[in-house]
């Protein structure tokens, strides 16, 4: 019998060989049974925690709302000079900029594959200033604070306390349509999240740079390694007596089986069908990167609807705003912009949308150098199947105490969340009878689609 | 007769002198890049945690720094001596008054750069600027009373509507943020930015009255502070208005219960701390060690029979620093410098992503745990990959950083299991000794049975691997990430 020595144990098993997966009980809560789509469709969340100052990323460049802008932000205000101009396909003029380092999406807009959906936030019903003020509406509960406003937008559960996100329960869904695919339909390399938490099925989380495997196992028959492996998976999936031990080996039990066939896929992408399309080296970019090679390795795991979790921080702009927005909006723009080509090259960018969410939008106001917590804000939508080059919603005006301002310049959303996911949901491939369930508060809202994606 | 024991232990706990951060940065020579400062922070971290003789107050003062968060990621990257004197603080008010530590925490520098209250300064109505909010809310959201009203039990309490009563609204958090106003640097030369002298970083900011706003502010339960107040009066005032909060109590006990003994304490256990909060039977409110004494002593906190639900996952921080701590681990040079701790582990000290910690208090993994309406916290950094992160650092600590290794870094942190590698021909007395140190004595069966079966295949003259196979099968296992 062979036996262990050092060399063994620290050599790294770069094996290529796919071990088949152990059945087990959280590897068949990942998958689903029966059912089928005909084409590959990826969603890509990008969160930008913290809250992102979204009225400067998209700025009114008409001269009266441009100045009703620059009056309310003062010192945070942009120069009109320095806004990219872009100009919305419904009125053909540039009626908007964009924030001076978002050079690579306003190139995307202008070639029809990006949109903004304007003033949107968490609702649970239409809400005037004035309803907010006489408390006559519902409204989401705890608004302005950071976590709970971050789990308004990923759960859209209104002000019944939700343990699923609305990516997680488009998940569930669609579980018997895509009983193939090797790895679960919800992927995060940012951490766990709500956004993707869902009753049936259970999101895999990895890396920037995708999933790393265990050192010292090997999937040798014979091999001392080999051994190794087999005897770890059965301390992980022995019986234990408390919920704590069993919460950790489910997440074990994941990792072990998920861990070889996606690393070997996306290895395989990495090396011999490296993209020529160059990511910024920022921590975005990184994870865009893994998500481009996962998206190019769909074949090989059998994916047909993935949805990919990413993120970047240090948006909760409260000090030296105007220092730091360029970096975040530059890092944001620079990072899709690649993506997207990224996208292109792999000839799929019709069945990748990328999207923002962010805690919150900022206060028009500011506190010295920086700004608060608000409500409503804009999102990016990029993709080839985004009838791009134009904004979906109405954009405020940017007044403190103007007719959508309940304070400090904090803007009410005139598009609910609510319909934004729904909009991405439908073209995901969610039955109309189900967008109720992805967005439940979406029975409260007239427009159901905004129209930003192609049917 | 173990509790008797165990109250011994936490009273002569209490007056052990605080082991501090602070002075040994100061002894250090001025590096060429202040941020480089943080690897010296954490290296002394992990000396005081590991050899402190006030192992209780650094534990606590650990759990204090996951809720009352600063973070060396973002501003404070280039204030170490800040960070640590945070820390400094915490350790020193482990067991003091819970109202002189919300002050020290609201006028410490690193909780001013950290949520942005330094440099906060009153309205200017023509320039649109009004105070910030950031500390205002945080204070209530995350360190004292939270989002809702709550129980003496810390249940939720139900307005007439069977709806949560939000414990604050907009207004509220704009009378505590011009409150904060008027505070920066001690020995700033402006207000605003500005050099300040590197001791700044560990002195309470100073007050300047000119950047104070002077006008009425409205606060918690109806109180108004009247206009023409000082900034430290007005401070002190709202510090008050908080702390007598009837949520400051059970907040507080649920907050620490979770850090220090379960997830899920039953509402009679909360009850029962928070009434020490309340009053620590001398009539003062706030007295952390009181508090903490009965957290550690009560009888859910070692339930004879404990239920599925009592105890809670170790954070991983802690399963490297139990596991530094049985096999003396040290670095020849002395020092512990796992400054990249929360890449590997997500986690590491002051290293929190942002001020809602490593992990939220109500993070509930899919599967039974949610199912069962119960938390998991530490879970949340439990995830697939860092979990096998872990898994990976325990495997190349236990074979690669250990005693036996020639080729060892000066700062490499290497374990010493050479009573291990003593005992290890006999596999029973090997797992029985790593079991003794790591898990209390009490090993599963199926954890032995696959240690025992592994072992069998190494010669028992491979002494060191016999007891690194040992220690990362025990390390990395579902039953050590458990602390009952």
């Amino acid at each position: 019998m062979k036996t262990l020595n050092r060399r063994d144990f620290l050599r790294t098993s770069g094996a290529a060989a796919l071990f088949a997966a152990t059945p087990g009980l959280a590897y068949s809560q990942v998958m689903g049974g029966g059912g089928s789509f005909t084409d590959y469709r990826a969603l890509v969340c990008v969160f930008m925690f913290g809250g992102n100052d979204s009225y400067n990323m998209l700025v009114p460049n008409t001269n009266a709302e441009y100045a009703a802008y620059a009056t309310s932000r003062q010192n945070l205000a942009l120069l009109q000079t320095d806004l990219l101009p872009i100009s919305p396909a419904s009125t053909g003029t540039p009626d908007y900029g964009l924030h001076p380092a978002m050079g690579g999406i306003q190139s995307l807009f202008q070639g029809g594959n990006a949109a903004f959906v304007t003033n949107a936030g968490p609702l649970v019903e239409p809400t005037t200033k004035t309803q907010y003020f006489d408390k006559s509406v519902t409204l989401p509960p705890q608004l302005f604070s950071h976590n709970d406003q971050q789990d308004q937008w990923t759960s859209l559960r209104g002000n019944v306390p939700g343990k699923t996100g609305w990516a997680g329960r488009m998940a569930d869904l669609i579980r018997d349509g895509v009983a193939g695919q090797q790895m679960a339909t919800n992927a995060s390399l940012f951490g766990s999240n709500l956004f993707q938490s869902a009753d049936e099925t259970v999101a895999y989380v990895m890396g920037p740079g995708g999933p790393i495997q265990y050192q010292g196992f090997s999937t040798t028959p014979g091999d001392i390694l080999n051994e190794q492996r087999l005897a770890f998976g059965r301390v992980v999936d022995a019986q234990y007596d408390t919920i704590y031990e069993r919460g950790f080996r489910d997440v074990q039990r994941r990792a072990i089986d998920a861990a070889d066939a996606v690393s070997t896929a996306i290895n395989n992408q990495r090396s011999n069908f490296p993209l020529a399309t160059a990511f910024p080296a920022s921590q975005l970019g990184t994870q865009l990167e893994t998500v481009a090679y996962l998206i190019a390795a769909r074949d090989d795991l059998q994916m047909q609807r993935q949805i990919f979790f990413v993120a970047a921080g240090g948006f909760d702009s409260h000090d030296d705003q105007n220092q730091n927005q360029p970096g975040l909006l530059g890092g944001i723009s620079d990072a899709i912009a690649a993506f997207h080509a990224a996208t292109a090259e792999l000839n799929i960018d019709d069945g990748v949308t990328t999207f923002t969410q962010s805690d919150f939008g900022r206060t028009l106001t500011s506190n010295g150098d920086g700004t608060d917590h608000a409500w409503a804000g804009n999102q990016l939508v990029v993709g080839g199947a985004v009838n791009g080059g134009d904004l979906y919603g109405s954009y405020p005006l940017l007044q403190i105490g103007g007719p959508e301002d309940v304070g400090g310049g904090r803007i009410i959303p005139s598009t609910s969340a609510d319909q934004y996911a729904a909009t991405l949901a439908r073209w995901f491939g969610i039955p109309e009878t189900d967008l109720d369930i992805v967005a439940p508060n979406l029975p409260n809202f007239v427009q159901k689609d905004l129209g930003f994606m192609m049917v | 007769m173990i509790a008797v024991r165990q109250e011994t232990w936490i009273d002569n706990q209490m007056t052990t002198p605080s082991s501090l951060q602070l002075p040994h940065m100061l002894s250090l020579p001025p590096p060429q890049f202040m941020g480089q400062l943080h690897t010296d922070r954490v290296d002394i971290w992990f000396r005081n945690a590991l050899w402190g003789g006030d192992q209780l107050r650094q534990r606590v003062a650990f759990a204090l720094s996951e809720i009352m968060v600063v973070s060396q990621l973002g501003a404070l990257q280039q204030r170490p001596f800040a960070v640590a004197d945070y820390y400094d603080m915490l350790v020193q008010n482990a067991f003091g008054n819970y109202r002189d530590l919300i002050e020290q925490v609201t006028l410490h520098p690193a909780m001013g750069v950290y949520l942005s209250m330094l440099g906060n300064e009153k309205p200017n109505p023509t320039l649109n600027i009004r105070p910030d909010e950031n500390y205002a809310r945080e204070l209530m959201q995350l360190f004292s009373i939270g989002l809702v009203e709550l129980n003496t039990d810390g249940t939720i309490r139900l307005g007439a509507n069977s709806q949560p009563i939000p414990t604050y609204d907009q207004e509220i958090i704009e009378g505590f943020a011009h409150v904060f106003t008027g505070w920066t640097w001690r020995g700033s030369p402006s207000f605003g930015s500005g050099r300040v002298p590197v001791s700044s970083q560990y002195f309470p900011m100073e007050h300047w009255a000119e950047f104070h706003d002077t006008g009425e502010k409205i606060l918690l339960g109806g109180t108004v502070l009247s206009a023409g107040q000082t900034g430290e009066q007005d401070l002190s005032d709202a510090l008050d208005n908080i702390f007598n909060h009837d949520n400051v109590g059970p907040f507080i006990a649920i907050r620490l219960i979770q850090r220090l003994t379960t997830s899920n304490p039953s509402p009679a256990y909360v009850r029962r701390v928070a009434e020490v909060f309340n009053n620590n039977g001398a009539g003062v409110r706030g007295d952390l060690g009181a508090v903490v004494k009965a957290i550690l002593l009560d009888p859910d906190a070692s339930p004879a029979m404990a239920m599925e639900i009592d105890g809670k996952v170790k954070e991983p921080l802690l399963r490297l620093t139990q596991l530094f701590k049985a096999y003396d681990a040290s670095s020849a040079s002395g020092r512990y410098p796992l400054v990249g701790s929360y890449i590997l582990f997500g986690q590491g000290p002051l290293q929190s992503p942002s001020v809602f910690n490593f992990f939220s208090p109500y993070y509930a993994p899919p599967g039974e745990i949610r199912n069962s309406s119960l938390v998991a916290p530490e879970l949340e950094i439990a995830t697939e990959y860092l979990s096998t992160q872990y898994t990976n650092y325990m495997f190349f600590q236990s074979f690669g950083l250990n005693h036996t290794n020639q080729d060892l870094g000066e700062d490499d942190v290497f374990i010493n299991f050479q009573e291990e590698m003593d005992v290890a021909d006999d596999i029973d007395a090997l797992v029985d000794m790593v079991a003794g140190k790591l898990l209390g004595g009490e090993i599963s069966d199926t954890l032995r049975t696959e240690i025992t079966g592994m072992l069998e295949r190494i010669p028992e003259t491979d002494t060191a691997i016999r007891a690194a196979e040992t220690i990362y099968f025990v390390t990395t296992s579902p039953e050590y990430a458990y602390q009952r």
